[in-house]
């Protein structure tokens, strides 16, 4: 028995709007008058299905407490308040000390934004205060309870608690996986491509991996913090594209550039961004959680 | 109307509930999705499906539900997929996470099935769930076709023999080909071997496309790291495959922003993927092959244009100090300057040049008295504590020392050879061209040993040696050597011709006229050597024979015997070497010009009227040429005779005279009416000449009448000849070459 998802909705949907005039035969208007379709025909619950589709993204740096967490700052603050989860992929969270050789080391998982900051404050105010460290720790806390070590993470492994600690982007990410994971340095990238390897892909579940490199200081992490939310934002757009296309209606009719799913629209979409921050330069790949 | 939509939404609020509460508590899994089947099953609404699938794919995954648990749920969910698969399901979303969900059970089941030889109907609907998945991953939508190179890794895994890490305990064992009885009722080993290994090759094909899709290649790369460390019979095969696969090779010219992105991203995955290899296994018996393949990506040449304006430099300033590493040490002391005092006075020796130190102690002391085995001791760990910049400080200073020595010391030199070599030039005087050769070779000789010398340091220096000069050469030993250099040539001029040169007829047509006489070390380049060597190498010195009479006669035959050895060599197959014959003419017809010009120039400075006699070569070895060849033209030679009558740079009475005496055979009269023809009609300066030539032919043959007829009508339409009268018009008076010689 042939099944048709476009009868389905129709026969249930409340009364058709009129419908547009004799439709032009372009895919555009196809597509549009199809997600207008569902639209008109279930407010809330399509407008819940489709604009509530959302890609769920990881942000990595060495420590996560500059770079990742700007990002984290700046992916669940959007207005799109992305599901996002941070890490570190050094083996210690290392913060600037009084001096090179006396950095402040932390172990990652087990101590808290909060710890690092009442510490540091009580050693000495005026020092962490003037290099911003205080700022961005205090900033920090605000967003998660404490940076998270990478290679320690296990994707699949359910986040509720997170969700009820009350991280922020953690709504959507209970799941504990992720769609997208962005990087802020080269050996970011390549310490979590090579540690996707040897978790050894059993959740089956494809990853975009994509590297933006961003010097560790505040500034620089503000704006690559912010470019990266523009990649993001272009990302879920491809992605709520090809749900809304895919979803109901339109699909069949769609051709060429319509009917072309997210994955395959990510080196164009990069290639973009690419072409807009040319002094962050970018890296991807297709891994597997 | 509006209810069934509200329920669909109400539904979906009750599933993410029911998944909300499996997240925190993972007991609950068999009840939720023994529960759920029916909600989102094959006949249920697109939201329902979808949500029915990405949950079976994220339970299957998930590391909290156990294997055991995992593998009791298995039955009911293929079957679910099974009938949504055979929908046909069209949605992306669903399919995708219907594959993973399959990648997930593929192994779980297997396992099952292995345990439990009697559940063959499990066995047989994961069997079609594979059958159906990889008869339409090729026609899948992209996202949907990614997650079936994952499906096909997982079934690659399950159906290779893995290790058996412990015998006793087998149900800690990792799923794969190794744990299947051999007598299996269901799972037939060899038949389940060979299904892996071609979809091993399958997933290893999208290395060989002809353009590559990134995509498909970093899914690839990026699942086969477990394979390879797990699957020790594969492995091999895969990194093979691997190393023979260059992003760069595999993409459409127009190098798009997105071909970069992707060909550095297949780039940066396949070198992460031998790098997980080596990192695991440094002593990997491949991993020479890898270590060379990964520097040759690093090398490659987008990495190259690519990456060199986008690295960021040091930072310019210290950053906020997050990252101690990055900061460059300012404090470094400047290495000390080192002072070099002038070099001492006196005759330069290598101890005066190398002593740095005007200790006079120092400089006096004799090294020697040490034994080497301790002045080893100490210059070792000396040398090792020098500052680097010390260190060039003194090479430079001894190099600059070095350096005004032997400058003075060459300047001395010459002075002294100036003086010497005069001699030397003054009594040698060439008598002619050959001789040079040797003279050349004295002079190189005594250059050669000047510079020897130069290189010499003062202390050792020997006198200036020169060569003795070879006894004189008798005329006729002078002739035989140059016979035998021209026949030398010649030799080459064959040899190149029988050397198979297909490409060399296309580098030529390219160079065009930027070719150069003697640029390509072909036939061409050869011939043109020996056209000049007959016309200019000894031209003028074949002038002088006025005066020396008989005796020189001989040595001009040097010329001539060339000439004639290009004759022949010519005719022995004019049609292949008539482009020998032309370049050959042309240089004669060239040196006559010069030859007669610098002649003229000479009476004009002389003043004489001692006529200068110039041996104009052109006229004479263009007819003898066409004289030897015609009597071989047959009348389909058409295009051989007209490309001479073309090329040669003049055409001359006797020439078209030559031309017409083919009009005697009635077989080859037209090929003589239309190669003056052709002239008639490309040649305007010899026009006449041949006009005149075809009246000639026209009255004196009687069969040529037809042809020549036709051409005389266009073009002297006024011609007497062409008047029924046939009576001996005097085409000869007409005659009048417009090309004079004199």
């Amino acid at each position: 028995m042939a099944y048709d998802p476009r009868r389905t909705n129709s026969g249930t949907s409340t009364p058709q709007p009129p419908p547009p005039p004799p439709p032009p035969p372009s895919t555009q208007a196809d597509m549009s008058s199809a997600a207008q379709a569902i639209e008109t025909a279930n407010p809330a619950g399509a407008a819940a299905a489709t604009d509530s589709y959302k890609l769920k993204f990881c942000t990595v740096c060495a420590s996560n407490n500059n770079r990742s967490m700007e990002a984290h700052l700046q992916l669940s603050g959007a207005p799109a308040a992305f599901p996002v989860i941070s890490f570190g992929t050094g083996s210690l969270v290392r913060l600037p000390g009084p001096s090179i050789t006396q950095p402040n080391v932390y172990s990652f998982n087990t101590t808290s934004y909060n710890q690092m900051y009442e510490e540091l404050s009580g050693k000495d105010e005026r020092l962490y205060r003037g290099n911003g460290i205080l700022n961005m720790l205090d900033r920090n806390r605000q967003l998660k309870w404490g940076p998270e070590r990478f290679q320690d993470w296990v994707p699949g492994v359910p986040r509720v608690d997170h969700l009820s600690k009350g991280d922020k982007g953690a709504i959507g990410t209970e799941g504990g996986v992720v769609d997208v994971i962005i990087t802020c340095e080269e050996r970011c990238w390549d310490a979590v491509v090579d540690d996707l390897m040897n978790k050894g892909t059993a959740l089956n579940y494809p990853v975009h991996v994509f590297n933006v490199d961003i010097k560790d200081n505040h500034e620089e992490a503000l704006t690559g913090g912010k470019a990266i939310l523009d990649l993001a934002n272009r990302l879920n757009e491809a992605a709520v594209a090809q749900h809304r296309v895919h979803g109901s209606e339109g699909w069949e009719n769609g051709t060429g550039p319509a009917r072309q799913s997210f994955d395959e629209k990510v080196p164009e979409i990069l290639a973009d961004w690419q072409e807009r921050y040319p002094n962050l330069p970018a890296l991807w790949t297709l891994a597997w959680l | 109307m509006a209810q069934p939509m509200d329920n669909v939404v109400d539904q979906v609020a009750q599933l993410n509930a029911a998944r909300s509460l499996v997240l925190g508590d993972a007991a609950f899994y068999p009840q939720i999705v023994n529960g759920i089947l029916p909600i989102v099953g094959a006949s249920t609404r697109l939201e329902l499906r979808r949500w029915g699938a990405s949950f079976l794919a994220e339970t299957f995954a998930s590391p909290m539900l156990a294997v055991a648990q995992k593998e009791q749920l298995a039955p009911n969910v293929l079957q679910t997929i099974r009938e949504i698969l055979e929908l046909p399901e069209t949605d992306t979303a669903v399919l995708q996470s219907l594959v993973q969900t399959s990648a997930s059970l593929y192994p779980l089941v297997f396992r099952h099935v292995v345990n439990h030889p009697q559940d063959g109907k499990s066995w047989e609907t994961m069997s079609a769930i594979k059958q159906d998945i990889l008869r339409r991953m090729d026609t899948f939508p992209c996202p949907v076709k990614l997650c079936c190179v994952k499906f096909i890794q997982r079934v690659v895994q399950v159906q290779t023999p893995g290790l058996i890490s412990d015998p006793r305990r087998p149900e800690q064992n990792e799923t794969s080909l190794a744990v299947v009885p051999r007598n299996h009722a269901v799972l037939s080993i060899p038949n389940l071997e060979a299904e892996s290994s071609g979809l091993l090759d399958r997933l290893l094909g999208v290395f060989q496309e002809e353009i590559s899709d990134a995509l498909l290649v970093n899914a690839t790369l990026n699942c086969l790291a477990p394979l390879i460390r797990t699957r020790q019979s594969i492995a091999n095969k895969i990194i093979n495959a691997v190393l023979e696969f260059y992003p760069t090779k595999h993409v459409r010219p127009p190098f798009t922003p997105t071909t970069r992105v992707s060909v550095k991203s297949m780039e940066r995955t396949a070198r992460a993927l031998l790098i997980n290899i080596l990192k695991k296994n440094p002593n990997h018996h491949l991993a020479g092959r890898m270590q060379m393949y990964i520097e040759r990506l690093m090398q490659s040449r987008l990495e190259a244009t690519d990456d060199a304006s986008r690295k960021r430099g040091l930072p310019n300033e210290p950053t906020d100090g997050l990252d101690n590493a990055k900061r460059a040490r300012l404090n470094a002391l400047p290495p000390p300057i080192l002072k070099i005092p002038p070099m001492a006075p006196g005759p330069a020796s290598f101890d005066r040049l190398f002593t740095l130190t005007e200790d006079t102690g120092l400089s006096s002391f004799d090294v020697k008295q040490l034994p080497i085995d301790l002045v080893l001791k100490i210059v070792v760990p000396l040398l090792s504590q020098v500052h680097d910049s010390t260190l060039s400080q003194a090479v430079d200073a001894v190099r600059t020392r070095y350096q005004t020595i032997t400058k003075d010391q060459n300047l001395q030199r010459q002075q002294q050879q100036r003086t010497a070599a005069q001699d030397d030039d003054d009594d040698y005087e060439p008598e002619y061209q050959p001789m040079d050769v040797a003279s050349v070779v004295s002079e190189e000789a005594s250059a050669v040993a000047a510079e020897v010398a130069d290189l010499q340091p003062e202390l050792v220096s020997l006198g200036p040696f020169v060569l003795p000069q070879p006894p004189p050469l008798s005329e006729e030993e002078a002739g035989e050597i140059g016979r035998s250099a021209v026949a030398r040539v010649f030799g080459m001029l064959t040899a190149a011709e029988t050397s198979p040169a297909p490409a060399k007829g296309q580098s030529q047509q390219k160079l065009g006229f930027a070719r150069l006489a003697g640029s390509t070390f072909d036939r061409d380049a050869w011939s043109v050597l020996l056209a000049r060597l007959a016309t200019r190498a000894p031209a003028g010195l074949e002038n002088d024979p006025q005066t020396k009479g008989d005796a020189v006669r001989k040595q001009t035959t040097i010329a001539d015997s060339i000439r004639e050895t290009l004759y022949r060599f010519i005719l022995e197959d004019f049609r292949g070497r008539l482009n020998i014959a032309i370049i050959w003419l042309n240089e004669e017809w060239y040196n006559d010009r010069i030859q007669m010009k610098s002649a003229a120039n000479q009476r004009d400075d002389t003043e004489e009227d001692s006529e200068p006699i110039v041996a104009l070569n052109y006229d004479t070895w263009a007819t003898r040429l066409l004289d030897g060849f015609l009597a071989y033209l047959d009348s389909r030679d058409i295009k051989v005779l007209v490309r001479f009558l073309s090329e040669v740079p003049e055409i001359t009475l006797p020439i078209t005279q030559r031309v017409a005496s083919l009009a005697k055979d009635p077989e080859r009269v037209n090929l003589c009416v239309q190669s003056l023809m052709y002239l008639i009609m490309f040649r305007p300066p010899a026009r006449e000449m041949c006009l005149n030539t075809v009246e000639d032919v026209y009255q004196t043959y009687e069969e040529s009448r037809p042809a020549a007829g036709k051409v005389l009508t266009k073009w002297r339409p006024q011609s007497t000849a062409l008047e029924p009268a046939t009576n001996d018009a005097p085409a000869s008076s007409e005659a009048k070459p417009i090309t004079s010689e004199s």
